[in-house]
């Protein structure tokens, strides 16, 4: 146990370091297109080599990337070009205002698709799995931008229930959370729903929910007690790598609802080409990526057996 | 009435009782002049008959309050370089314009108080206000005023007050390096060490280099705030300042909060602009859930969703706000003029308002002076001619038709639609244009370099102005690389023009080198729109969406 979760600790370093090595190429490999991204467009060249000198571009690549890797462990982001502050003060609060998002889906969505799931799969086949499977099929097949119209049509411009937009300017409000969690929860629960079923309904023809059964245990008990616990490897492990998806995967929702989380202040940054919270972004990203791959084996481990002896 | 009238004003007297210039135009000229408006104003109804009512003052206008307005928050640090309005709406609540250009396009003092110009209109005498104070106690002098002239107009700063004030304030000097194709690099610098002078703390003076009568509208193009010199150009949260707000919280593309200073003039407590990103749904959105009070410009497709809302106002202004579809003459194909009026001949424009703009606003002419400028002289059109497009093409050497990309940002949506419209017409004139649709951000990054591009400009009070800023040779919003001695002279000669009946001629030759050899394909010209909660009062929507915060008052909810 020890020994996969420091190997794939080394492994997780590893890749970060890789993805580092691209990114830092990417963004800070021409220096003076970075010079002409920080400054702006009016900036003449003089301006530019100016600002390379004094930045320190003019130092060989390895010792800019080695104090830039170090600038970033450090917690040193540098300064948004477009926001003029620390990049790490201006992500923090949005990283956690996407946690909250994240979480709050994150939850829904896994008591929804779980008891869907399951009451799908040991019935396959029968209306209420046929009822349960085409309503996730037709959730999933709406984009977000779909069902946000949709919910904003008629929440906020019709009934007049629920605020339009979820900037959180007035501080946090479980209302303005209410839509974009809604969007999110629609498009992904029936995904989950189906990859539960799927896997539920495998389990219930294996040989030992027979002999169950035949041993004449209650369904319930069989469902709880033998089932579950396996039918749920497989969707465990599809929903934690959706974390990643949480952290970077909802552009379209935060942008829509002016939600000012991470993904959309990595669109933004995208956009506006500003180089240091793009690569911090995307360092980010990658380490939430990694890290919900080392959660999944981890869980994985607890929940089958057959790999925690192995 | 002052004694020492200007010259021309008897002049503009005679033109409005012969009919040749409105009240309004009447009103406008006489106050550039140095005639106080309300004299302006008073003269124009004695000449016509008809009283004309004076803006509306403010009545009983509740007092206190937050006032919530969506728009986006921008990097404000760098004032003098500004290029969207809105950023210059934030320091505006701030910082003050010598001059200020109403929402009824006429210019009346600000800081100063009174100006006065020169028989020949080369010299203009600003006089500042008495009482003009910075927050910190300080006067607002003529020195503040003069190093505020002095950093716009420098180059390093990159301002386009450049653009302006490059005819009748600097020269172009050579910097004695050259560049890498052995080319003189060029700068510029103050036309005469005296042209800008300070003749007391309270007086300034301008000596143009020539004749200009938009020095005051100038004084009022939206970078040109007055900054205070402590401070280098730089704006940040409690910079000093001579207008009503202060600014005590700043979070780029969040929010903006300005407090009104006790005693000074104004209404709310608090103004509060609240960024709600691209997406126009989440605007409207905010709005219906009452999360703000208003918003700083709607989009044409939100047109009937804010019409639904029962306790929003919309304000709805005619403008000469536009976006032209700009080909760079020093770039192939478009260096051939055949190849620019052919596109021209197959641009329709009233189909293109129809389509992009929902028929709100009007057709433009391809020559960027508007139907609502006093100057603007009607020429005949070019029409929609798509075989003589095609005929001009084969006299170009492209007897097949040309490929070209256009490239466009999708926000505010009617700019990509007008393109779209315009690429489909221009099939018929055998060119095929591939539409090359860029995010805003990473447009505004590269709109002066692409080749041919669709760039949105907003409305300016005289039909010289745009033309001054976009097509005058060398200057830094010239994206189009436009070059045409014989145009720049014109505009000269235009700007240095009082007479709106000679100045409408000299537009009319400008507006015909336009569509014979200028860089511009122009579809429509539109109408802008604000919405505001009935609660709020003393909006005035401004034809370049200009907020003013001191003006605004919002009732109870």
């Amino acid at each position: 146990m020890l020994l996969l979760a420091g190997r794939r600790l080394a492994s997780m370093l590893l890749i970060m370091i890789v993805i580092s090595i691209l990114l830092f190429l990417a963004f800070e490999g021409d220096k003076l297109a970075l010079a002409g991204r920080v400054l702006g467009q009016y900036t003449t060249l003089e301006g530019k080599l100016h600002w390379i000198e004094e930045n320190g571009y003019n130092r060989p690549l390895v010792v800019r990337y080695i104090s830039w890797l170090y600038g970033f462990f450090t917690g040193d982001w540098k300064i948004s070009a477009q926001y003029n502050r620390p990049v790490l003060e201006f992500l923090a609060p949005r990283l956690a205002n996407t946690a909250i998002l994240g979480l709050c889906v994150f939850i829904i969505t896994a008591v929804i698709s779980l008891i869907l799931g399951v009451l799908a799969g040991i019935n396959e086949g029968g209306l209420r799995d046929r009822v349960i499977s085409v309503i996730s099929v037709i959730t999933t097949s709406f984009p977000e931008f779909a069902s946000g119209t949709f919910l904003v049509a008629i929440f906020v411009f019709w009934l007049d229930w629920l605020p339009g937009s979820s900037s959180f300017t007035n501080g946090f409000s479980v209302k303005e959370l209410v839509l974009p969690v809604a969007v999110l929860v629609i498009f992904n629960f029936g995904y989950y729903t189906r990859m539960t079923r799927a896997s539920m309904a495998e389990v219930m023809t294996s040989q030992y929910v027979r002999t169950a059964i035949l041993k004449g245990l209650p369904p319930r008990s069989v469902v709880v007690k033998h089932a579950l616990r396996n039918a749920l490897i497989a969707p465990f492990t599809v929903m934690i790598l959706q974390l990643n998806y949480l952290l970077s995967g909802i552009v379209v929702t935060e942008v829509f609802f002016a939600y000012d989380g991470f993904a959309k202040a990595m669109y933004d940054a995208a956009l506006f080409g500003d180089t240091y919270v793009v690569s911090a972004c995307a360092m980010v990203a990658v380490f939430v990526a990694v890290l919900s791959q080392f959660i999944s084996d981890v869980g994985y481990t607890y929940l089958n057996p057959r790999i925690r002896f192995a | 009435m002052s004694d020492k009238e200007h010259i021309w004003i008897p002049k503009l007297k005679q033109q409005l009782s012969d009919k040749k210039i409105d009240r309004r135009e009447f009103v406008r000229y006489a106050s550039l002049l140095g005639m106080s408006s309300g004299a302006a104003y008073m003269w124009a109804g004695k000449i016509t008959g008809q009283p004309l009512a004076p803006p509306a003052m403010a009545q009983d206008m509740p007092k206190g309050g937050v006032l919530k307005i969506a728009q986006r928050i921008p990097k404000v640090d760098n004032p003098h370089t500004f290029s969207w309005v809105y950023d210059s709406n934030v320091v505006r609540q701030v910082c003050g314009y010598l001059t200020r250009t109403g929402v009824d396009n006429v210019t009346r003092p600000h800081l100063c108080e009174k100006w006065e110009a020169s028989e020949d209109l080369k010299t203009w005498t600003l006089h500042i206000k008495k009482d003009a104070k910075w927050h910190k106690g300080e006067d607002f002098t003529a020195e503040h005023a003069a190093w505020n002239i002095k950093h716009c107009l420098d180059p390093k700063v990159g301002s386009s007050v450049v653009g302006l004030m490059k005819g009748y304030m600097l020269k172009d000097v050579d910097t004695g390096t050259k560049d890498d194709k052995g080319n003189a690099v060029m700068t510029t610098e103050l036309w005469d060490a005296n042209a800008i002078e300070i003749k007391d703390p309270k007086t300034l003076v301008l000596n143009l280099a020539q004749a200009q009568v938009a020095v005051p509208e100038h004084l009022f193009h939206y970078p040109f705030l007055m900054l205070d010199p402590a401070e280098n150009g730089a704006f940040i949260v409690g910079s000093n300042g001579t207008e009503s707000f202060e600014l005590v919280e700043l979070e780029v593309s969040r929010k903006a909060v300005f407090k009104r200073r006790p005693d000074a003039p104004g209404y709310l407590d608090e103004l509060h602009f609240i960024d709600l990103g691209d997406n126009p749904t989440a605007v409207a959105g905010a709005l219906a859930s009452k999360q703000v009070d208003g918003i700083y410009q709607g989009n044409i497709e939100q047109f009937d969703l804010y019409k639904g809302m029962a306790h929003v106002d919309i304000h709805q202004v005619v403008t000469a706000q536009t976006g032209v579809a700009r080909m760079q003459m020093t770039q192939k194909p478009y260096d051939d003029p055949k190849v620019r009026k052919a596109i021209r001949l197959a641009t329709d424009p009233a189909k293109c308002l129809q389509i992009a703009h929902k028929g709100v606003g009007e057709a433009a002419e391809h020559h960027h002076v508007c139907t609502v400028h006093p100057d603007y002289k009607k020429i005949e059109p070019l029409g929609y001619k798509p075989e003589e497009a095609k005929k001009l093409l084969a006299e170009a050497g492209h007897p097949d038709g040309i490929d070209i990309e256009i490239f466009c940002k999708p926000d505010p949506s009617w700019e990509q639609a007008a393109v779209e419209a315009m690429a489909e017409q221009w099939k018929a004139g055998g060119i095929r244009a591939k539409i090359n649709v860029l995010p805003s951000a990473k447009f505004w990054e590269v709109w002066t370099e692409v080749p041919f591009g669709f760039t949105e400009w907003t409305h300016r009070p005289l039909g010289f102005m745009v033309l001054a800023l976009a097509y005058r040779t060398g200057v830094p919003w010239n994206e189009s690389r436009y070059s045409n001695k014989q145009f720049d002279e014109l505009l000269n000669k235009a700007e240095g023009t009082l007479d709106v009946d000679k100045r409408r001629e000299i537009l009319g030759e400008l507006e015909t080198i336009m569509l014979e050899d200028g860089p511009i394909t122009q579809p429509l010209w539109r109408s802008v729109y604000a919405a505001y909660d009935k609660r709020v009062q003393g909006f005035e929507i401004h034809p370049t969406l200009y907020i003013f915060g001191e003006q605004l008052a919002v009732k109870p909810a």
